[in-house]
């Protein structure tokens, strides 16, 4: 037992002490934060409010725009934007610009001008315009406003001048809140009331739930895409820890350090010790992308309503959680024992890497029914898929996301696999035993067949 | 002899690989405190040996007792193995190695912390302590390597071919290290083709060829089982008697001499006199003791000859 634990510290310290595995487990959170908290910060970072004047002969247009940019309505906007983002997960570029400046534009301070009210001729104009400009230059204002005065008219022009043209926040802002203010007041004009007209135009809701096996409705939006990243996730742990377990063998072999450890410790203890430090090394990682991904997704929580997120993502409770680790040990299992197998049977690396095809074949083809799977988690094909060995630790998990099946048939896929692994352990460790021993050629597979039959 | 003076004894044991006889019903024991000689052409099954005394793979028929013991797994913590090919891990601190074979071998962190820097200290290694394997030179890592196989305090130690690719420095100063673990009454089994350095260091040896024991017991015996008729002769004329195979078994002609095996029973005094009386001109005649080079090469030379005449 005290060996099989040095066997455990020392592959464990092996694999979490390289670059590769730290840069891995760290690089994917910071990546994961960075595409979702970092535009957030930088949009929030709230610059002096923009000074404005306006000029606004109508007298009509001004009052809707104030109102239109007080910070209750800004900030009801930027909550429907926060929404809208998350329910959306692809938007285009443009959409996603749209959402930030919403989600973030800065306050509006309007300077009262003096000069402004009251009717003003086309000469007074160009003295306003000349004032105005100068007090721009000056940095007494940020910007300036010139309603026309037939806003009807169809070559009306809105004259928007400002230091900060390049803030294209504040642009887009004020300009959306201009269009809204001007159609208001033509609805007004035109006596149509403008919450009848929302009320009509208004887009159904069209409510798109699954509906589980007790009858209870579930999101389907996002279900898809946290399927497809948790299969995903599992496929490419187990392909790169497999195969560090498969390099590890053969560097053994290779380098002959094999026949120093078999002379201090059993085949069986060396080649368990590996697999169990190997795994919790895999481990390690899942966890820590699980909890920076918890993590991730309450800071994003916090800056928005929790309803909106609950809403698009599907509920991972912490049992999910649980399962996705128990299938990953178990699928870990299964392939580091084929890998350990196919890596003492060869005598270098690279021919490793030809013989490692197969497990890898096993791997996507149940990375592919994962798909399956998602599309219709009760169908047969998904059950068989779900409990067969090999296929169980990658289907199983996104089948419990996408539709939790009944608790014996988790019960049995465990049962089913877990024998699974008893016997491929059991037959990678005869092989181990004397290849690892075999210098010289790669073992053809009537040699390995006769090994695994060898007392 | 009792069982305390006896560290391996390997009784009748036999080992197949498939129709393959590697090792075929051997038997031999290893007395304590000795430094023992394993020798034996390569793949006359030495290897195949000393992975069953290790216990790496066990035999097909036969037993073996280490330290008055069946061999086991928990006695494999007393034994240090160096194997002939060996190796460390590339990109792995020496230090880090060294703490994992020692756990490996039972030992506590503690004590494996105080001996691995006595024994890098003393190889002169001490600066290397934290350098990875692809950092140190080969002969360095021979003494890394070495270093493994001695830092559990082994009370036997198995060597196999330690001085391929040393320096004659280092050879000489593992030669040191070795007989030190003699007076420490450790035993140790050497294996080895380089019969100058058994014959120097070795108190008992075991020849093995084709799988099968060729000759044994300890270098003294086995030399004078062997070489009490040998003349080394420097000759001119005579040639009739040197032919005569009543007198001669054999004659081996080196560079500047002649080695004459003399048959059973034949007094090399009267060789000398009758080469005299035919009128030869002796100009060296010397009774000399057969080394185990040469002892060697016969014994495995009429090994095969026995096996051409079958």
């Amino acid at each position: 037992m005290k060996k099989f634990l040095a066997v455990v510290k020392h592959e464990y310290r092996k694999v979490v002490l390289k670059w590769s595995f730290l840069i891995g487990t760290l690089l994917l959170p910071l990546l994961a934060a960075c595409f979702a908290v970092v535009p957030a910060l930088i949009f929030s970072i709230k610059g002096e409010p923009t000074r404005i004047v306006i000029v606004d002969p109508t007298g009509k247009i001004e009052p809707r725009l104030k109102a239109n940019l007080s910070a209750e309505k800004m900030e009801a906007r930027a909550r429907k934007a926060a929404e809208k983002s998350l329910k959306d997960l692809s938007p285009s570029q443009e959409e996603q610009l749209k959402r930030g400046t919403e989600q973030f534009a800065t306050g509006f301070e309007f300077i009262p001008y003096e000069r402004a009210s009251g009717n003003i001729s086309g000469s007074d104009f160009e003295a306003l315009r000349r004032d105005l400009a100068d007090k721009v230059a000056l940095g007494e204002i940020d910007a300036y406003l010139f309603v026309p005065v037939e806003i009807a008219a169809p070559d009306a022009v809105f004259e928007f001048r400002s230091r900060k043209s390049g803030d294209f926040v504040v642009n887009e802002t004020f300009e959306v809140a201009l269009n809204d203010a001007v159609r208001s007041e033509r609805l007004a004009d035109a006596n149509i009331s403008e919450e009848r007209l929302e009320e009509l135009g208004r887009p159904v809701s069209f409510d798109s739930k699954g509906i589980d096996e007790r009858g209870e409705e579930r999101d389907g939006g996002g279900t898809f895409i946290a399927s497809f990243i948790i299969g995903l996730m599992i496929y490419i742990t187990l392909a790169i820890y497999g195969q560090a377990i498969m390099g590890a063998v053969v560097e053994e072999k290779e380098t002959r350090i094999a026949e120093i450890l078999f002379s201090s410790a059993t085949p069986f203890t060396l080649m368990m010790g590996k697999l169990v430090g190997v795994g919790l090394a895999g481990l390690t990682q899942l966890g820590i992308w699980v909890a920076s991904a918890a993590a991730i997704i309450s800071v994003v929580a916090l800056q928005t309503d929790l309803t909106a997120i609950t809403g698009a993502i599907p509920t991972i409770t912490p049992l999910m959680i649980l399962y996705f680790l128990i299938f990953f040990l178990l699928g870990f299992f299964i392939y580091a024992s084929i890998f350990a197998l196919v890596g003492s049977m060869v005598t270098t690396v690279q021919e490793g890497g030809q013989f490692a095809f197969p497990p890898i074949m096993l791997m996507l083809v149940g990375f592919y029914f994962s798909f399956a799977v998602v599309r219709d988690p009760d169908s047969s094909l998904s059950f068989w898929v779900s409990i067969a060995p090999f296929f169980a630790p990658i289907t199983m998990p996104v089948r419990i996301l996408s539709q939790t099946p009944p608790f014996w048939q988790i019960a049995l896929a465990f049962v089913l696999n877990a024998i699974a692994i008893a016997g491929l352990v059991w037959l990678a460790s005869r092989v181990y035993r004397i290849g690892m021993l075999m210098y010289g050629k790669r073992a053809t597979l009537p040699e390995v067949w006769k090994w695994i039959r060898q007392v | 002899m009792t069982n305390s003076d006896v560290t391996l004894r390997v009784n009748n044991v036999t080992k197949r690989f498939g129709d393959f006889t590697a090792v075929e019903d051997l038997s031999f024991k290893v007395r304590s405190g000795r430094v023992f000689g394993f020798l034996g052409p390569n793949g006359a099954g030495k290897t195949t040996t000393i992975r069953m005394i290790v216990g790496i793979t066990a035999p097909d028929q036969g037993t073996i007792e280490l330290f008055g013991k069946k061999m086991s797994s928990s006695l494999q913590d007393r034994i240090g193995y160096l194997p002939e090919e060996r190796g460390l891990y590339k990109k792995m601190r020496i230090a880090d190695q060294l703490r994992y074979f020692a756990a490996l071998k039972g030992m506590s962190a503690r004590d494996a912390e105080k001996r691995m820097d006595f024994w890098l200290d003393r190889m002169g290694l001490s600066d290397w302590k934290k350098k990875k394997t692809t950092d140190l030179s080969k002969g360095m890592q021979q003494k890394v390597q070495f270093i493994s196989t001695v830092l559990h305090d082994p009370d036997l130690l198995i060597l196999d071919e330690p001085f391929s690719g040393l320096d004659p420095i280092n050879v000489e100063f593992l030669m040191e290290v070795i007989s030190e673990f003699k007076t420490q009454d450790k035993t140790i089994i050497f294996s080895t083709h380089l019969m100058e350095t058994a014959e120097k260091l070795c108190s008992d040896i075991l020849v093995i060829n084709k799988s099968r024991k060729v000759i044994g017991g300890s270098l003294r015996e086995v030399k004078e089982s062997y070489g009490r008729n040998l003349i080394a002769l420097r000759v001119t004329g005579g040639d009739h008697i040197l032919a005569d195979d009543t007198v001669v078994a054999k004659s081996t002609v080196h560079a500047d001499e002649t080695i004459v095996h003399l048959t059973n029973g034949t007094d090399p005094q009267a060789l000398l006199r009758r080469l005299v009386e035919a009128g030869a001109n002796v100009s060296k005649f010397e009774k000399v003791e057969a080394s185990l080079n040469d002892i060697f090469i016969d014994k495995i030379r009429g090994n095969a000859v026995s096996e051409v005449q079958q």
